[in-house]
């Protein structure tokens, strides 16, 4: 049991995909401009993530070594495509909210490379928990990134709107006086590495700490 | 042998998601269809002003794809037209109202795959007033971000392309009106 809450963990912290093992960079640049995009695809990512995680660890006796990546990427695209449908269909709301984003799902390395990392090694259960996990600290590591880049950037936090509220918090001084970088390409790549720096700072402290006490 | 079975198993899976997606899109299609419709009506009725919208008429004339007469009390009094461009992103689909005189009366940005939180923000409220009442020769629709107040240029900053790709649609569908 203690080995399965472990498995669901190491993806917030420990192993996070966007600080630590520095998967899916490109929607993680692309889409923090502002909380609300972070929030939907994080959301996205882990239910994808969650079945093809599930299906992959199902069929892994099935699939021959040779053709695994093919398999996957089929067992992906297809579990991004139904959730565009579904989505469009009778969540149309969150289907315009999501945009471009809910198909460029399938090409986000995170869902592929815990699928060959893990998922095609593990238990069903455990790439389950996984999955959530990993879903879980991408979404953490794109809402502080968006955070970060749409206070300085635009002086505003966006949320999802919820009836007559616009969703829309904004951000003193940054309001008036905005940082315009923050929310273009350079403004992403900055940030990215100030905030890899630290999580390297942090892990290196934290091995230190741990060296001097088996000292 | 080995490569026939492998073969199978991938040609397999590829005929299992294939099932799976075509069953899933017909019980989505009619819903989609619906939802798709509704959403050209209400951008129709939304940049209408209240006015008549009479049948529409396809058009082939650059940005200019259709457009729909809009008549007050049997009068007409202005035109709706969809409008086709090009932003960062790819197409960019307008509907637009004009009054007689090629006045830009109402506009929406309906269909674009720009960039959420930059080229995206043209889609919300707002962004379109910047445009309304011009398209005149004293007043034209402004096509540079030096033809706007600071505050609407901040407001297009970063996201000129997608502004350039508006602005030049409106600017053609004013003088189709005016064509008229």
């Amino acid at each position: 049991m203690k080995a399965n809450i472990k498995e669901l963990t190491k993806g917030i912290f420990k192993e996070n995909p966007t600080f630590i093992i520095m998967l899916g960079m490109c929607p993680t640049l692309a889409v923090t401009t502002q909380l609300v995009n972070a929030i939907g695809m994080g959301a996205g990512v882990l239910f994808v993530l969650l079945f093809s995680n599930i299906f992959i660890s199902l069929l892994k006796n099935v699939i021959p070594n040779s053709v695994r990546i093919p398999c996957y990427v089929v067992v992906i695209a297809s579990f991004v495509t139904i959730v565009q449908m579904v989505f469009h269909a009778y969540l149309p709301s969150i289907y315009e909210a999501l945009g471009v984003y809910l198909p460029l799902i399938v090409v986000n390395c995170i869902i592929l490379g815990r699928a060959e990392a893990f998922a095609n090694k593990n238990t069903v259960i455990d790439s389950a928990l996984d999955a959530i996990g990993m879903g879980i600290g991408f979404t953490l590591a794109l809402s502080l990134i968006s955070i970060i880049r749409e206070s300085f950037g635009a002086g505003t936090i966006t949320f999802f709107a919820i009836g007559s509220w616009d969703g829309i918090i904004k951000v003193p001084f940054f309001n008036k006086w905005p940082i315009r970088v923050m929310t273009l390409a350079a403004g992403a790549l900055l940030l990215m590495g100030y905030l890899k720096a630290f999580f390297n700072w942090n892990s290196e402290r934290k091995a230190r700490k741990a060296e001097e006490v088996k000292a | 042998m080995k490569y026939v079975k492998t073969a199978l198993i991938l040609a397999a899976i590829c005929a299992v998601a294939a099932v799976v997606l075509a069953t899933l899109n017909m019980v989505t299609e009619p819903a989609i269809e619906k939802y798709e419709e509704q959403k050209v009506i209400s951008a129709l009725e939304s940049v209408s002003n209240g006015m008549d919208i009479g049948e529409m008429k396809a058009v082939d004339d650059g940005y200019v794809t259709y457009m729909y007469p809009l008549s007050k009390n049997g009068k007409t009094s202005g035109y709706i037209l969809g409008l086709s461009s090009i932003g960062y992103g790819g197409e960019l689909g307008i509907i637009a109202s004009f009054d007689t005189d090629g006045l830009v009366m109402n506009a929406i940005l309906v269909s674009d795959s720009e960039t959420p939180g930059v080229g995206k923000k043209a889609e919300a409220k707002g962004y379109m007033d910047k445009f309304i009442g011009t398209g005149s020769a004293s007043n034209p629709v402004p096509t540079s971000k030096s033809m706007l107040s600071d505050v609407d240029a901040a407001a297009v900053s970063g996201a000129t392309i997608t502004f350039t790709g508006i602005t030049k649609a409106l600017s053609a569908g004013s003088a189709f009106v005016r064509s008229l």
